[in-house]
């Protein structure tokens, strides 16, 4: 009996060294194939060799660097790594990527790059995870970075720049081209500081919309309430549904270990409408604390909605323990609980099945609060930044700039393009035209101040503070101090 | 005298009740949240979002039989309805005559007042769409440039099972076999430095995994081991190695003595004593280390991150799962059939084990 368990187990281990060994695993399995047998070791090889090969061959015209880099410089077009990876000179590479994108995001994110492998023969191997953050600080420190990295947020890219791991975008594109597919505001978001001064981190693939408000839209128009083009408007509207027995807003920040997150982006939105760029900016460096007067304020006029239990599903209590996305399920419920809920274009993947755009529901933009600021649009997206400078990473790169590469995803939905190249009737969704062309009249756009913010801010006592103020757990002043407190010294 | 007897029979009997009464009742404490969720993971998202798992037990409910349209009634006034007189707030709030009750559901632009009565009711409506999303895969509708709508089905969940397997089965077998071999020669063996070995690697215990990771993975990043399968067993293996040390060595020290020494007596080596005595007689300390340590590795989500990737094709169970929940979580609801699905191979494998656990569970503790 007790032998037979140990064969068992034996056999069991042997089994799977066996079957592990055999199994598609990645090219770098060698040292663990040895007991596989010979044929499958040879079925791998060649494919192992042939990467290798390609790539010296494919370094090799770019081994007088300064004349490659000229040549960039020179045209816009032609010489360029995408043209040149168009015509096929690097078939057969393989460029890895690694970032947040799981599930649909990563299926949609294939199907919009397939095209560009088959064209050009760059395998492009995307590894997405949930626990993006985490990998790839380690993946980096461990000397192990994947060729192209898709950050959500700035900030950490920029953590990764200072230390010379990315290769500076600006080094094989030249700026006239850069400038030809973006705003100005698009590049001057990537530029960060790199170990010998600025360098621009990346090029932007996709981005979300903010300064939305969402509605449902059938029975809004039934109760004969009108979009508001104000702030006032806004909250007249807010007080108009109270007193019709309601509360307007629909508002949950919370999202396990992020929660707060979304206050953090009223409190940006309430920032861009009520101070200054200037100001804003200086505010996501660190040089306006948040303890100043233009914070305090924005946190103010938020509290003043949030903090009526009139104007909110759930009261002050609720918006803590409500899921964010959750949260505008009020407004789903017929007849609706709650009327108005702000938040990014992405909201709708939390929408029951069966809503219909137009109909069940629609957005305007979150109204400005002086007119002084124009109508600012609060964005976040996907800054792609390389860790490698193969040839064939940079074309990669450059592809990623294009707004071909982002095409088969607004076709599918759940993506906006920031490419200057990339038209309206892409989109194959009429909710991300319009917010598309929202951004297309805005005053200004910024990004996402939280994820531009040191992590240990942006990703955490922001956050933190937030929610301890909202919960009551703090009051306003002691949490915008202890923000304050958190940030990192050396800045 | 007789009496006596009788009464202390009662007593026992009593006691007897109370303590399987106690018992079961902190049973059924400790298991709520389990049937819960097993009970959640046959109900389809919208059911698990408005109410509670709960429901599909009998209770009473109020359930609308008829609905008023309140038309162009002022709302400012008290409403006349169904020899009911309220004013909208009250209507709000629900007015109750008899067994009915009168809602006004919406605000005071739309809205209807709903008679209500009381019934009995279950919520009964279970699917098995979540096991099957999570067991096939999810479909994804990728509208195409012509605007057609092509499907594309999801991996499932059969490649991220055996890769749990071929990473957890190893992972168990290779720290269990140098571990017996280890303890035996702390507990058995006399050589110079033996205390201070042992101390040394009692001392790793409190060493978090943690700290190791980038270390051990620029090691293999060099030797290029990165994203096997050996990689992420040695770890498993270096990271389980002291316990299994320590909780070994403790259990096979309390062997008794003679049985050893007649071995020796008898000629036998240090190999064949090991092999024919220890271990059969250690047999319990090794199963429910092995317990520990596939349960430790089959819910290990950081470590095979690191080591292995997250590529379709190499990622464990652990990752299939928490890429379950979509983009940005969701699909939360398929979490808990996910859940269930990965608990069936632990489970099977605590039950096959379980009559080693409860001796094994003493290994150590008690010194001869």
């Amino acid at each position: 009996m007790k032998k037979n368990l140990w064969l068992l187990l034996a056999m069991l281990t042997a089994v799977i060294v066996v079957i592990s060994a055999c199994a598609p695993a990645p090219p770098a399995e060698e040292p663990a194939a040895e007991e596989a047998p010979a044929e499958e070791a040879a079925a791998e090889e060649p494919a192992a060799e042939e990467a290798p090969a390609e790539e010296a061959a494919a370094e090799e015209p770019a081994a007088e660097e300064p004349a490659a880099e000229e040549e960039a410089m020179a045209s816009t077009g032609e010489g360029g790594y995408l043209d040149r990876a168009l015509a096929g000179e690097f078939a057969g590479t393989t460029v890895t990527m690694m970032g947040p994108f799981t599930d649909e995001d990563e299926v949609k994110f294939n199907n919009a790059i397939a095209d560009f492998e088959e064209k050009t023969g760059i395998d492009i191997q995307y590894t997405g995870t949930k626990e993006f953050e985490a990998t790839i600080s380690v993946r980096v420190d461990a000397g192990d970075a994947p060729d192209i990295v898709d950050f959500p947020q700035p900030g950490l890219a920029a953590n990764f720049a200072s230390t010379g791991d990315i290769v500076d975008v600006l080094s094989f594109m030249d700026v006239d081209t850069l400038r030809e597919r973006y705003d100005d505001s698009w590049l001057d978001m990537a530029v960060v500081n790199g170990p010998n001064g600025p360098m621009m981190a990346g090029v932007w693939h996709r981005f979300n919309g903010k300064s939305l408000v969402w509605y449902p839209k059938d029975d809004f128009d039934a109760a004969g309430y009108e979009v508001p083009e104000t702030w006032d408007d806004m909250l007249e509207l807010t007080q108009m549904i109270a007193d019709d027995g309601d509360t307007a807003w629909c508002v949950g920040i919370e999202s396990g270990a992020a929660t707060g997150w979304p206050a953090t982006d009223w409190m940006e939105e309430v920032m861009l409408r009520t101070t200054s760029l200037e100001n804003y900016d200086a505010w996501v460096t660190g040089d306006l604390p948040f303890s100043s007067p233009e914070v305090k304020n924005a946190a103010e006029q938020i509290g003043n909605i949030w903090f009526n239990d009139e104007y909110v599903l759930g009261g002050r209590a609720g918006i803590v323990s409500t899921f964010f996305g959750d949260a505008p399920n009020g407004m789903f419920e017929d007849p609706p609980r709650c009327w108005l809920h702000k938040q990014g274009n992405f909201i709708t993947s939390f929408f029951p099945a069966g809503a219909e755009a137009g109909v069940d529901y629609d957005f305007f933009y979150l109204p400005p609060i002086d007119e002084q600021y124009g109508k600012p649009f609060l964005v976040a997206g996907d800054l792609m930044a390389a860790f490698s400078d193969s040839d064939e990473t940079k074309a990669v790169m450059e592809f990623f700039s294009t707004g071909e590469s982002v095409k088969g995803w607004l076709q599918a939905g759940g993506a906006l393009s920031p490419h200057l190249d990339a038209q309206l009737d892409w989109y194959g969704d009429d909710v991300e035209r319009g917010i598309a062309q929202l951004v297309q009249e805005a005053t200004a756009f910024r990004f996402d101040g939280s994820d531009l913010m040191p992590g240990e801010v942006g990703a955490g006592s922001f956050w933190k503070g937030m929610t301890d103020w909202v919960s009551g757990s703090a009051d306003l002043d002691t949490a915008l101090q202890e923000i304050d407190a958190s940030w990192p010294s050396n800045n | 005298m007789s009496s006596n007897v009788g009464s202390a029979k009662k007593d026992k009997l009593v006691g007897d009740l109370v303590v399987n009464v106690a018992l079961a009742l902190l049973v059924l404490l400790w298991t709520i949240p389990t049937i819960g969720l097993l009970v959640s993971s046959f109900r389809d998202q919208f059911a698990i979002a408005t109410t509670g798992w709960w429901t599909i037990f009998p209770h009473r409910e109020w359930v609308t039989i008829k609905t008023i349209e309140p038309g162009a009634v002022e709302r400012d006034q008290p409403i006349d309805v169904e020899n009911i007189r309220a004013t909208f707030d009250e209507l709000r709030e629900g007015v109750q005559s008899g067994d009915k009750r009168l809602v006004w559901i919406g605000n005071r632009r739309l809205g209807t007042i709903q008679v209500q009565e009381q019934e009995w009711t279950m919520n009964l409506d279970f699917t098995l769409e979540n096991y099957q999303n999570v067991l096939t895969g999810k479909r994804y509708e990728v509208t195409q440039p012509d605007g057609s709508v092509k499907i594309e089905q999801g991996s499932d969940m059969s490649n991220a099972f055996l890769n749990s397997i071929a990473v957890s089965i190893p992972a168990t077998v290779i720290p269990i076999l140098i571990a017996a071999f280890a303890a035996y020669g702390f507990a058995w063996m006399k050589f110079p430095g033996r205390r201070m070995f042992f101390i040394m690697v009692v001392a790793l215990l409190v060493v978090p995994l943690q700290i190791a990771l980038v270390p051990i993975l620029r090691d293999y990043v060099r030797l290029d081991l990165n994203g096997t399968f050996l990689a992420v067993w040695l770890a498993h293996a270096g990271f389980g190695l002291p316990l299994a040390v320590y909780l070994l060595y403790n259990y096979m020290s309390t062997l008794p003595r003679d049985i050893l020494e007649s071995a020796f007596i008898d000629g036998a080596s240090h190999f064949t004593i090991f092999t024919r005595l220890i271990l059969p007689l250690s047999l319990p300390a090794l199963a429910s280390f092995a317990i520990f340590q596939f349960l430790w590795v089959w819910n290990d989500y950081l470590v095979a991150l690191i080591f292995i990737g997250a590529t379709a094709d190499t990622q464990v169970l652990t990752m299939r799962i928490a890429e379950l929940v979509g983009s940005r979580g969701n699909d939360w609801h398929l979490l808990t059939a996910g859940a269930f699905i990965s608990m069936v191979l632990p489970l099977v494998v605590f039950f096959s084990l379980q009559r080693f656990f409860v001796r094994g569970m003493l290994a150590g503790s008690v010194k001869g």
